[in-house]
């Protein structure tokens, strides 16, 4: 049953945007290109908020390091975006275990400032390092690829597949993202981080080393966050400070990650699924016309979030869809 | 050694303003523990109320304090009875998306009704003592930040008293420590949290009218004053009213010293770095209680 | 079981009916995507911005007397009377949410021309969009020099931009000793916030400002939302430069005023590269406190002379229909310069191909007459419009900006400088226009 989920909406996934190439839609497929790098941050974000419980505002910062490290290489360098990724990804690890380990005396909402303060470090350092650009920001040039295999390589599409090309990239990410989270959440490691969140002193007494665990999980949250800023920033050519450091990095996945169901391997995806298209809609339709500039789109958006809050304030997988849906689904927590 | 002075001296009048904007705070998150994303947007709720009352209606942004204050209790009371009650039965987190919520309805609100023009009161009480100044010592104070000062430590003095020294403020801090506890000697938890939520909206709007004296009002105003109220609440420690109070004050003091030496765009950086130091030593925040 | 069988059918038959193509209708109007800061940080920005595609929107769809391009008639005489349609949508200030609707615009609504973002930054992240998508963009009151820099065959811009702007402040210091100016200036301070705006008018200062002669003794870069300035205002006073060079948004411009203010700080002169200087509301507000009187900025045109202008007058009329009153600020100046500009161009073009549009934007050569700015014109040079030109303007004791430089229209503007910067007693006791 699960499993035939798995493969359909594999497909779904994978054929979604061929329907759309073909009649030049290209927008829907960018739609879902947001959808996905929102739902692979959730992921990611679920690591140290939703199974190691603790209060992160912060993964931002890694988000801006990944986009950093990466178009550094790429404009001083030449190195390749795909080598760049895993640099920004070992980079941001590595910075934020460093960061992260004195952090973890602090608890609770402490620790929560505690991430908040390295990101209102961050920003200004973004905004006034010359040799990152300062707030004149970096340029990756423009490039136009031979075939497929080349723009691929170098993540950097362009012409009428260019949404296409970033859409399955975006996919291949998040897949990869899942598939490791899912064998994290199997493994001793997934189990360790829950068992913090549940009872940091029960657990600390059987041996496990709160501190070492919660900067672990952080760390790969950071890692996927880096990854998300690599995509980020080949997509839009550019870094700009006040755009990767942005707080709608984190606040974005968490909300997609609350509304599908904190700490679940696929609430993410559920939950930016639902409100990616939501607020796409929203601007498409009560954001233009006699009505555009009064974000009116907003105030909607605003209030179905309210609902849904007030509504599921556990999230929408915990709603009874084995029932719904025929008999049984394996709880995915 | 004047320059220090004075920089000292202009760091605490700010951090009288600050304080002001994390008092609210300091109940609702502080000691009752739910986080409120929103609360930047009842501030500018308030500042924008008290615009409106002056540029409408020529009253006093001084004594617009009292209907904003009324107000907003109200509707603070309102978003914990229609919203965050509710959202309470999920994870802590729920509380983050839920106000987030909040914060684009009441923004967006705000724009659909009065558009995003930058907005300005002029000729308060305040205002005309704007170039009003004592000298001593060669450094100057500013007598409107003074008798804001003045109104901030009224509102602590009352919220201190309320919660350390009335029936009630006991039971509040009885709700925040053990709601089932609290729930056997007769409390009703609920009501202490809507009461906190009133209390904490109404003394942000209250901190907006005063704002409003110094500041343009604009839909997108709340930010960067509540981003450095965390930071003051969790500096002082969680659940300490003088905490929040010495640690505002402190938070203005970083700011002003800091910024005379060092690149002024790191202004608020040095604030948080601070608060990573003052962690590593204090991870309960200074006078916190847990 | 079943049920998830007939969910995956539904997914299927869904994706099936959305690939039937709607058959191309012949151009019945010309659509116009938009997308700018509606909500979000540079909201009053882009309210200015979306008064300006409406105004011009009427302009061009009926018929006004007018002598702007388009003015007279209804819609486009080369397309048949075609009427223009401007799809305005909001990015609420984010650079993601801006590239996804000038996707949308281009693939769904299949508009003919994209012009925004309105800010230099978000606008720098759509262009590879609309450049790889091979149609006209343009973004007028952008005013970063690297957007026409980078070789784009699609982009333009007919304002001018920070170099010329920043250029013409300093041009204007260097030169006013020699026009009775004071002779004993010669240190500057910089004063600018952190963002790509204000940082790139702080580039070209730090360039310009020891090639007019003046010696930088500061450069304070703040941080921009900053809820106190009083240290900075503290080491400019320390620092005692005979110019400020001020580049901050309006709410950080309150509270710089109200600090300096505190501190008694007032330096001869107070020069702007804008921010608070381009807004209307800034502006009106100061008449109340007389705190903007001797403060120079630059402006894309003598702002008290296009008064006199009868296009410039009617332009306005249409304008504050939309904006509830306000008058155009030179930043809604430059945007329905553009935009008229453009209409321009896709009527000569007789077609909304891109291709077409792209040559006649080439081929533009308008004259001053037709325009509501003092431009020399319009002309293109990779992109740039290069009869651009900056004003200097100084804001009197009435409130209002009066033009010192260039200095045949200062003549014409005929206003006595203010200088020194009056002090805030002055101010103070001074009568104040706006009561």
């Amino acid at each position: 049953m699960a499993r035939l989920a798995l493969v359909l909406g594999t497909l779904a996934a994978i054929l979604y945007p061929i329907p759309l190439q073909i009649q030049g839609t290209t927008y829907y497929q960018t739609v879902g290109f947001l959808v996905l790098i929102t739902a692979m941050l959730g992921v990611g974000w679920n690591v140290i908020g939703g199974w190691a419980g603790q209060f992160d505002f912060g993964p931002q910062v890694f988000f801006g390091v990944g986009a950093y490290t990466a178009a550094l290489l790429y404009v001083k360098l030449g190195v390749e975006a795909w080598l760049g990724l895993l640099a920004g990804v070992a980079a941001a690890a590595v910075i934020c275990a460093v960061l992260t380990y004195p952090l973890t005396r602090l608890r609770g909402h402490y620790f929560a400032i505690s991430t908040v303060a390295i990101w209102m470090i961050a920003q200004p350092i973004g905004a006034t390092w010359e040799y990152i650009g300062a707030a004149q920001g970096l340029f990756i040039p423009m490039k136009a690829h031979a075939g497929i295999v080349g723009s691929a390589v170098a993540l950097q599409f362009s012409g009428p597949t260019k949404a296409l090309g970033y859409y399955y990239s975006a996919l291949v990410l998040f897949a990869l993202t899942v598939a490791l989270m899912a064998w994290v959440e199997r493994s001793k490691l997934g189990f360790y981080f829950r068992a913090i969140r549940d009872d940091q002193e029960a657990a600390e007494s059987i041996g496990i080393d709160s501190r070492l665990y919660k900067v672990l999980a952080r760390s790969i949250t950071a890692g996927v966050f880096a990854a998300g800023g690599v995509l980020y920033a080949f997509w839009a050519l550019s870094v700009f400070p006040e755009q990767v450091l942005e707080l709608n990095w984190s606040t974005l996945p968490i909300m997609a990650t609350v509304v599908g169901g904190i700490g679940r391997l696929w609430g993410p995806l559920l939950g930016a699924v639902i409100l990616i298209p939501i607020s796409q809609i929203m601007s498409t339709t009560l954001g233009t016309g006699p009505l555009a500039g009064r974000g009116i789109d907003l105030i909607v958006y605003g209030l179905i979030i309210v609902v849904i809050a007030a509504f599921r304030p556990t999230g929408l997988l915990s709603l009874p869809w084995a029932r719904w849906f025929g008999r049984r689904r394996p709880a995915a927590a | 050694m004047t320059e220090l002075a004075q920089a000292v001296v202009n760091g605490l009048q700010m951090g009288f303003l600050y304080a002001l904007v994390a008092v609210g705070l300091t109940i609702i998150w502080g000691l009752m523990e739910m986080i409120n994303f929103a609360h930047g947007e009842f501030l500018m709720l308030g500042m924008f109320g008290a615009w409106w009352l002056s540029a409408g209606f020529h009253l006093d942004p001084l004594l617009a304090i009292v209907p904003i204050a009324l107000a907003m209790y109200l509707f603070g009371m309102l978003v914990y009875q229609q919203l965050m009650r509710r959202v309470q039965g999920g994870d802590p987190f729920t509380q983050i998306f839920a106000t987030i919520g909040l914060l684009f309805l009441l923004q967006n609100a705000v724009v659909a009704g009065f558009t995003s023009d930058y907005r300005f009161v002029n000729d308060t009480f305040l205002q005309k003592l704007g170039g009003v100044r004592l000298t001593l010592l060669g450094v100057t104070f500013a007598v409107p930040l003074l008798l804001a000062a003045g109104l901030a430590l009224l509102l602590f003095l009352a919220l201190y008293l309320l919660i350390e020294r009335t029936e009630f403020g006991l039971a509040l801090q009885a709700t925040s420590e053990d709601r089932d506890a609290a729930r056997l000697v007769g409390i009703r938890p609920q009501r202490m949290f809507a009461v906190a939520w009133g209390v904490g909206a109404a003394l942000v709007a209250i901190a907006g009218a005063i704002l409003v004296n110094f500041f343009s009002v604009y839909p997108q105003v709340g930010l960067q004053f509540t981003v450095l109220a965390y930071a003051i609440v969790a500096l002082g420690g969680f659940g300490s009213i003088l905490g929040t109070l010495l640690a505002a004050l402190l938070v203005g003091v970083i700011q002003s010293v800091t910024v005379v030496y060092l690149p002024p765009a790191f202004k608020d950086a040095f604030v948080f770095a601070s608060y990573l130091l003052i962690g590593l030593f204090r991870p309960q925040g200074l006078f916190g209680r847990f | 079981m079943r049920r998830l069988t007939l969910l995956a059918v539904l997914v299927v038959a869904a994706l099936g009916v959305s690939t039937m193509v709607p058959a191309q209708p012949k151009v019945a109007e010309v659509l116009i995507g938009s997308v700018l800061p509606l909500t979000g940080n540079f909201a009053s920005l882009g309210q200015q911005y979306l008064w300006a595609s409406q105004t011009v929107e009427d302009i061009v769809n009926n018929d006004y007397d007018i002598q702007v391009p388009l003015g007279p008639g209804k819609g486009f005489p080369g397309l048949g009377g075609a009427p223009i349609k401007f799809i305005v949508r909001d990015d609420q200030s984010r650079g993601e949410q801006a590239r996804t609707i000038v996707e949308q615009l281009i693939s769904v609504n299949k508009v003919h021309w994209i012009n925004g973002e309105g800010t230099s930054g978000i606008t720098s992240l759509i262009q590879p969009v609309v450049e790889s998508a091979g149609m006209p963009l343009s973004c007028h009151p952008c005013a970063s020099p690297t957007l026409t820099e980078k070789g784009l065959k699609w982009f333009f811009r007919t304002g001018p931009n920070d170099k010329t702007m920043v250029a013409s402040v300093f041009s204007f210091l260097k030169e006013w000793p020699e026009r009775g100016g004071p002779r004993d200036l010669k240190t500057i301070a910089l004063f600018t916030c952190d963002n790509l705006f204000c940082q790139d008018n702080r580039k070209v200062a730090t360039d310009l400002a020891p090639k007019a002669g003046f010696k930088i003794v500061l450069d304070l870069t703040t941080k921009t939302g900053a809820t106190t300035l009083a240290s900075e205002v503290q080491r400019l006073q320390a620092a005692n430069a005979d110019v400020l060079f001020a580049v901050q948004y309006p709410a950080e411009t309150v509270v710089f005023e109200n600090d300096s203010k505190r501190a008694g700080y007032m330096p001869k002169v107070i020069a702007t590269s804008n921010g608070a200087y381009s807004d209307e509301t800034w502006l009106q507000a100061q008449k109340k406190t007389n705190g903007a009187a001797g403060w120079l900025g630059r402006d894309p045109t003598a702002i008290d002379l296009v008064h006199d202008r009868p296009a410039w007058k009617k332009v306005n009329e249409v304008y504050k229909k939309y904006s509830r009153g306000q008058n155009m600020g030179e930043l809604a100046m430059r945007e329905i310069t553009g935009l008229l500009w453009m209409a321009d161009v896709i009527n000569r073009a007789k077609s909304v191909d891109p291709a077409a549009l792209q040559k006649a934007a080439n081929d533009t050569n308008m004259s001053p007459e037709q325009l509501i700015i003092d431009y020399k014109g319009i002309k293109f040079e990779n992109g740039q419009n290069v009869l651009a030109t900056g004003v200097v303007t100084q804001v009197g004791w009435d409130g209002e900006k009066h033009t010192l430089w260039p200095w045949d229209l200062a003549a014409r503007a005929n206003f006595k400088p203010i200088f020194p910067s009056p002090s805030w007693q002055e101010r103070d006791s001074k009568p104040k226009p706006g009561n």
